[in-house]
C-alpha cells in the first residue's frame, strides 16, 4: 500500500510539472509588409498567451505566388489548420472539398460580421471575413484646381469624370487624366467591374442560370471606360500607376486603401481627394431618355468588393484550435488594432466599423461608404476562368482596339460556356 | 570483375538515384499526365487519350504562343550567333584595353536576368531612356512605352535578350578562334588570301563545331524562353511564349497539370527536331565549306 501511495504520488508530481501538452496551429498568412507583421506577431503572441495549451507556426504568404502554394499544398495534403484566403478563391476550394464547413460556427456571429456573402457556396459557409475591401476614385486636388475646377468639385457622373479627365490632360507639363491599368491579371477586371456594375450591367440574370454581359448598358460601360483610356490614359501596372499618382502625373485613378497607407507613409505632400465612383449620368448610353429635374447621378455607382478570409483546411486535426485563432484574429478590437496599424479602412466586424478611428477620418469614410455601395464577382468555382476570361475581353477592347458590342458578345459565349460546367 | 562492378554501382548509386528520382521519374511521369485530365484540385484523374494533344491543337492562345516562341528564336538566333562571332573576332586581335572590352561584353550574361528584365522595363518604359533616344532620332515611340504595346513589346523583350546573352556566346567562339592553330593563318598569309576569304576559308570552317554548339544551345534556350516575359509583361501584350503558356495553364489559374504536360512535350518535340534538323543542315553545309 505504501509503495502504491508513493507511485502515485510520483506520477503526480510528474504530471504536475511536465509542460502542459501543445497543439500546433499552423497559420498561412499574406501580411508581411515590415508595417503589418509586428502587429501580427504581436497578435499571436497574446493568442498564445491567452491559450497556452495552442502554439501558432506563421507562415508568411506573398501575394506573387500565395495562390499557387496554397493549392500546391491542398493538392499534396500538406495545407496549414488556417490559412488566409482571398476572397475569390474560396469557391474553388470549397467546391474541391479542401476548406471546413463553418456553418455552425459562423451562424450565431452572423449579424456581426460583414462579408458573409462571399464566403457562402452552395449555403454553406467555408471562411470568416476578416479585413474587406474595395476600391474608390482618388484625385489630385491640385490638377483639378489648375483645370479650372471649384476647390470642392468630386465627380459625380461619368459625364463629369469624363468632363474633369479631358480638362487635366488638356494641361500641360505631361500629366494625364486617368490612370489606366495594363492587363495586369487580377486587376484589370477589378478597374472595370465598378464602370460595369455603376452602368446597371450584370454578369449573370439573378438566378445565375444565364450570362448577360453583353446587355446594351455593358457594351455603354466598356466604351466610356475605353474612351477614359484612349482620350487621357496614363499606362502602368497598379504598382506604376500609384507611383505616377503619388508624383503628380495623374488626375484620377480608381485604388484601395494601401494608397492612403502609402501616402502616409511616404511622407507625399500632394493635395488629394477620394469620392465614391461615379454613376452615368440619366443621359449615359443609348436608348435612353434624359430624366427631366436630374441633374447628376440618379442613382450612386458601384465599385468591387473583396476582402480578406480566415478558412480551416478540411483536413486540419485542430479545428477547435483553429477556430479558436480565427475567432481571436477577427475579434472587433483585434481588427481595430490592425486596421490602425495598416490603414485599412474596411474592418469586417460592425463593432469595428463604429469605432471612432473610422468615424473620423475622411477618407476612411469613403471607403465605409464604398463598401456599402459594392458588388462582389459571383461565389463560383469557375469564376477564376470567368475573370480571365473577362480581363481578355477588356484588353482586346482597350488595347487592341476590338469591337465592344461584338468582344462582349463573344465574352457572353465563353462565360456562358463556363457556367455550365 | 563482379566486384569491381558492383562496387562502381554502389559508388554511382547516389548519382543514379537522384538521377532517377529527380529527373528520370518527373520526364516519365509527366508524359503519363500528359494523356490525363489531371488538375491539381481535383480529387482524381483519368486518362483521355490524345484529348489534351487534340486540345492544344485548336487552343488560339496556345497556337498564339508558340507562333511567339518561333518569332522569338529565329529572330534572336541568327542576330545574337553573327553578334557574337563578330564580337569574338574583335576582342581576338591584340589591341589596349581588349580585356575591359572582353569584360564588359561578357557581364550583361552573369548578371541575373530578373535584375537586367526589371532594368530593361526601366529602360523600356514611357519617358525611359530608350523612348527619348527613339525621340532624338525622329522616331516616334509607342505611346504608353516599348511594352505595353502589342507591336513592339515582344521585339523589344528579343532585343533584351540579345543584348544579354551575346557576351556569354562570344566567349565560347573565342575559345573556338583560340583552337584554329596559327599555322593555317600564315599559310593563308603567304598564299596571298584576303582577310575575307581566310575568314570563309580558314576561321568559318574550323568553328563549325562551335557554332553548331552555339546554335543548338541558343535554340533550345530561346524556346524555352519564359523568365524575360514573366517579369516584364506577364504574357500580356502578345509575348506569351509557349513555357509561359506552360506555366499559365500548369500553375496559376487553371492549375491543368495533364494539359500542361500535353503542351510541354509538344515544345519538347519541337525542341528535339528544331536540334537535329540544325545538326543535320550544318553537318551537310560542312561538306560544301
Amino acid at each position: 500500500m505504501r509503495c502504491l501511495v508513493f507511485v502515485l504520488s510520483l506520477l503526480w508530481l510528474l504530471s504536475a510539472s511536465a509542460p502542459l501538452a501543445q497543439t500546433t496551429v499552423q497559420w498561412w498568412q499574406f501580411w508581411t509588409d515590415p508595417g503589418i507583421r509586428p502587429t501580427i506577431v504581436e497578435m499571436v503572441s497574446e493568442f498564445e498567451q491567452q491559450n497556452p495549451d495552442i502554439k501558432v507556426n506563421l507562415t508568411d504568404l506573398t501575394w506573387a505566388s500565395g495562390h499557387e502554394k496554397i493549392v500546391l499544398a491542398f493538392a499534396s495534403g500538406t495545407a496549414p489548420d488556417v490559412v488566409e484566403l482571398g476572397s475569390d478563391w474560396i469557391a474553388q476550394f470549397a467546391d474541391a472539398g479542401r476548406l471546413a464547413d463553418l456553418t455552425d460556427h459562423a451562424g450565431p456571429q452572423r449579424p456581426e460580421y460583414q462579408g458573409w456573402s462571399m464566403a457562402t457556396y452552395e449555403d454553406r459557409v467555408y471562411a470568416k471575413p476578416w479585413i474587406l475591401g474595395t476600391r474608390v476614385l482618388y484625385f489630385n486636388r491640385d490638377l483639378l484646381t489648375r483645370a479650372g475646377f471649384a476647390e470642392d468639385f468630386v465627380p459625380l457622373s461619368f459625364q463629369e469624370l469624363d468632363d474633369a479627365v479631358t480638362r487635366i490632360q488638356a494641361l500641360s507639363g505631361n500629366v494625364y487624366g486617368w490612370g489606366s491599368n495594363t492587363p495586369e491579371k487580377h486587376r484589370l477586371y477589378k478597374k472595370f467591374l465598378p464602370f460595369f456594375w455603376s452602368a446597371r450591367a450584370r454578369l449573370f440574370s439573378d438566378d445565375g442560370r444565364f450570362c448577360v454581359v453583353s446587355s446594351q448598358k455593358a457594351v455603354d460601360a466598356l466604351k466610356f471606360y475605353k474612351k477614359l483610356h484612349d482620350c487621357c490614359g496614363y499606362v502602368a501596372d497598379q504598382r506604376g500607376l500609384e507611383d505616377a499618382f503619388l508624383d503628380g502625373k495623374i488626375g484620377f485613378i480608381l485604388s484601395g486603401d494601401w494608397l492612403l497607407k502609402r501616402i502616409e507613409l511616404e511622407n507625399r505632400k500632394m493635395n488629394f481627394g477620394t469620392s465614391l465612383v461615379p454613376a452615368p449620368d440619366p443621359t449615359f448610353g443609348t436608348g435612353r431618355k434624359f430624366v427631366p429635374g436630374f441633374k447628376t447621378a440618379v442613382y450612386p455607382g458601384r465599385s468591387f468588393e473583396g476582402g480578406e478570409f480566415l478558412a480551416v483546411s478540411a483536413t486540419s486535426r485542430n479545428r477547435a484550435a483553429a477556430l479558436k485563432l480565427i475567432d481571436f484574429v477577427t475579434s472587433p478590437e483585434n481588427q481595430i488594432r490592425f486596421c490602425k496599424a495598416n490603414r485599412s479602412a474596411n474592418p469586417s466586424s460592425r463593432t469595428a466599423q463604429g469605432d471612432e478611428y473610422f468615424q473620423s477620418h475622411p477618407q476612411l469614410q469613403t471607403f465605409v461608404m464604398q463598401l456599402n455601395l459594392a458588388n462582389h464577382p459571383p461565389v463560383d468555382p469557375n469564376w477564376v476562368y470567368m475573370e480571365t476570361e473577362i480581363e481578355k475581353a477588356v484588353e482586346e477592347v482597350i488595347f487592341n482596339n476590338a469591337l465592344p458590342g461584338e468582344t462582349l458578345r463573344q465574352l457572353n459565349k465563353t462565360l456562358t460556356g463556363l457556367l455550365e460546367k | 570483375m563482379r566486384l569491381t562492378r558492383s562496387a562502381g554501382l554502389s559508388l554511382t548509386s547516389p548519382w543514379i538515384l537522384t538521377f532517377g528520382l529527380i529527373w528520370a521519374f518527373p520526364v516519365v511521369y509527366s508524359l503519363y499526365i500528359g494523356f490525363t485530365d489531371y488538375r491539381l484540385l481535383a480529387d482524381s484523374y483519368r486518362w483521355i487519350g490524345w484529348a489534351n494533344y487534340t486540345e492544344l491543337l485548336g487552343d488560339p492562345d496556345f497556337l498564339a504562343a508558340l507562333k511567339n516562341t518561333f518569332i522569338f528564336v529565329i529572330g534572336t538566333i541568327p542576330v545574337t550567333t553573327v553578334l557574337a562571332l563578330g564580337m569574338a573576332l574583335l576582342v581576338n586581335r591584340q589591341f589596349p584595353g581588349r580585356s575591359i572590352f572582353r569584360s564588359a561584353f561578357f557581364l550583361p550574361s552573369i548578371t541575373s536576368m530578373v535584375v537586367v528584365a526589371l532594368i530593361f522595363t526601366n529602360l523600356l518604359s514611357r519617358g525611359g531612356y530608350i523612348s527619348f533616344l527613339a525621340s532624338s532620332v525622329g522616331l516616334d515611340p509607342p505611346a504608353h512605352g516599348f511594352l505595353y504595346d502589342n507591336s513592339t513589346a515582344l521585339y523589344a523583350i528579343m532585343a533584351m535578350d540579345v543584348w544579354m546573352s551575346v557576351g556569354y556566346y562570344m566567349l565560347i567562339f573565342l575559345a573556338g578562334l583560340k583552337s584554329i592553330p596559327d599555322e593555317l593563318y600564315e599559310a593563308a598569309e603567304i598564299a596571298g588570301a584576303s582577310c575575307g576569304r581566310t575568314f570563309f576559308s580558314v576561321t568559318l570552317p574550323l568553328l563549325r563545331p562551335v557554332a553548331l554548339f552555339v546554335i543548338v544551345i541558343n535554340s533550345i534556350k530561346s524556346f524555352q524562353v519564359f523568365v524575360e516575359i514573366f517579369v516584364m509583361t506577364k504574357g500580356k501584350f502578345d509575348t506569351a511564349t509557349a513555357v509561359y503558356f506552360i506555366y499559365e495553364q500548369g500553375l496559376t489559374t487553371a492549375f491543368r497539370i495533364g494539359y500542361a504536360s500535353a503542351a510541354a512535350y509538344v515544345l519538347f518535340v519541337i525542341i528535339g527536331t528544331f536540334s537535329i534538323a540544325q545538326f543535320l543542315l550544318i553537318r551537310r553545309k560542312a561538306s560544301t565549306w
